[in-house]
């Protein structure tokens, strides 16, 4: 079965970007997104543009990729765009079109606007098209730690994680299998009645369930067998680590912050 | 062996199942012929709710809203994300107050009982889902749609278009599957 579906958007590559701890990555897309939401001039989203822009070209990932990722809000940025050219009535008429009247502002608000998804959309999935999504567990796990304090489970809530994104393709092969099972018994639920429909997906999730619950004792055996008993202790197989690259990154985060705050009046 | 590990590896495995149930093309329920499907992504969230309670039913549903987040997640405002992919899913779980009850009446066959908690729980955990991806379409629509839409209806169109088919047909199911198969709420260790 083809599984590029699911695997998300990571595109593997030696890159400084993939080579950036995932907790700084985190932290500077975090941050990005807040100050994204303050700019107002047009030089502060210059700035942070090319923060993005630069952060793009130095991951190396095929400009391709990054359209893709941007693909399914394309049409609302295009939506947005055109709502605002004919909805705003603000400033001097520039042209009209089919007798409608469009006005300066409402270019420039159309432009920030749709900007301004985009630039966020952006960052987000250059975020996730050079991280894998287990290391963005451990960093979310790592970030959050503080929060034991108040009782928040957050050594069970990363497990859990790390082992439903491991799972993710065992269980797509597993379904795979018991719906081409179950089709080749005649099983059909996408077209017929509402009662045969309901009765096909039965044959499908009461055997899905089963093995889920069988898989599930399973793991939790093995688990016990080799000596789980919580976060204390535990070792884990892959570290994440600070280098001088994300200082030098953060330093450089903090310089574009302090520029887009100056031009943003 | 010990609850807790069980416990954790089931919430995992079977919100991964949600989310195969959500995204694998394919799988989805048509209600109308031209389009228009409805996911039974929420029945295995729902399932954890009544098998281990309501912790348990919050921390699938949040790690549910977190796997559709990390697999292409559309955050445009703080606020709006954390309405769309964690307060929503958490919500979910909220389905989980209701997992004693539903035991309970497995154990005396109470198939009516049963019946009305499941819809009970259901519909909390929808209604919660709901409401949060109503604000946040709010959200979402006040920030970049032009000032002077009616912005709520948009939200609320949108959200009953998939919800309220969604609710029904995964409350039908879930009373058919665990009235059919009590094991699956019911644990045996």
């Amino acid at each position: 079965m083809n599984q590029s579906f699911i695997i998300g958007q990571y595109v593997p590559k030696e890159s400084p970007v993939h080579a950036l701890d995932a907790r700084t990555k985190l932290v500077i897309v975090f941050f990005y997104v807040l100050v994204t939401f303050s700019a107002e001039t047009l030089s502060s989203y210059l700035i942070l543009f090319l923060f993005a822009a630069f952060g793009a070209v130095m991951s190396r990932v095929h400009p391709l990729f990054i359209v893709k990722g941007l693909r399914p809000i394309w049409f609302i940025i295009i939506l947005t765009f055109i709502l605002h050219l004919f909805i705003q009535r603000q400033g001097e008429v520039l042209f009209s079109i089919f007798g409608y009247a469009i006005y300066d502002q409402a270019v420039i608000q159309a432009a920030i606007i749709s900007s301004r998804l985009f630039l966020l959309i952006l960052m987000t999935s250059l975020l996730t098209l050079t991280t894998t999504p287990i290391s963005i567990t451990d960093a979310v796990e790592t970030l959050l730690k503080p929060l034991k304090s108040i009782k928040l489970p957050i050594h069970e809530l990363a497990l859990m994680m790390s082992i439903s994104l491991r799972f993710i393709p065992t269980l797509i092969e597993e379904t795979d299998k018991i719906s081409k099972a179950q089709a080749s018994r005649g099983i059909d639920f996408r077209t017929g009645k509402w009662r045969d429909r309901l009765k096909a997906i039965f044959a499908l999730l009461i055997p899905l369930f089963i093995s889920a619950f069988k898989r599930a004792e399973d793991l939790a055996m093995a688990m016990e067998a080799r000596g789980y008993r919580g976060d204390y202790g535990r070792t884990k197989f892959r570290e994440l680590k600070f280098t001088s690259l994300d200082l030098i990154v953060f330093l450089l985060f903090i310089i574009i912050v302090i520029g887009f705050f100056y031009f943003n009046g | 062996m010990n609850h807790k590990t069980l416990m954790l590896v089931e919430i995992a495995i079977l919100t991964t199942l949600a989310f195969l149930l959500d995204t694998i093309p394919g799988l989805q329920f048509t209600i109308w012929p031209q389009g228009g499907s409805v996911s039974f992504a929420m029945i295995p969230v729902f399932i954890i709710a009544f098998r281990w309670g309501l912790k348990a039913g919050l921390a699938s549903g949040l790690i549910f809203g977190v796997l559709d987040l990390l697999f292409g997640g559309t955050v445009v405002h703080w606020l709006q994300g954390l309405l769309d992919y964690i307060v929503a899913f958490v919500g979910l779980g909220v389905a989980g107050v209701f997992a004693s009850g539903i035991r309970k009446g497995l154990s005396n066959n109470d198939h009516t009982k049963v019946s009305m908690l499941i819809i009970l729980g259901t519909f909390i955990g929808m209604a919660i889902r709901f409401i949060a991806h109503y604000l946040a379409g709010v959200i979402f629509f006040a920030h970049f749609a032009p000032e002077d839409q009616p912005v709520w209806l948009y939200s609320l169109v949108y959200n009953s278009t998939y919800l309220i088919p969604g609710f029904i047909l995964s409350a039908i199911i879930i009373i058919m599957l665990v009235i059919s198969r009590p094991q699956l709420v019911v644990r045996t260790s």
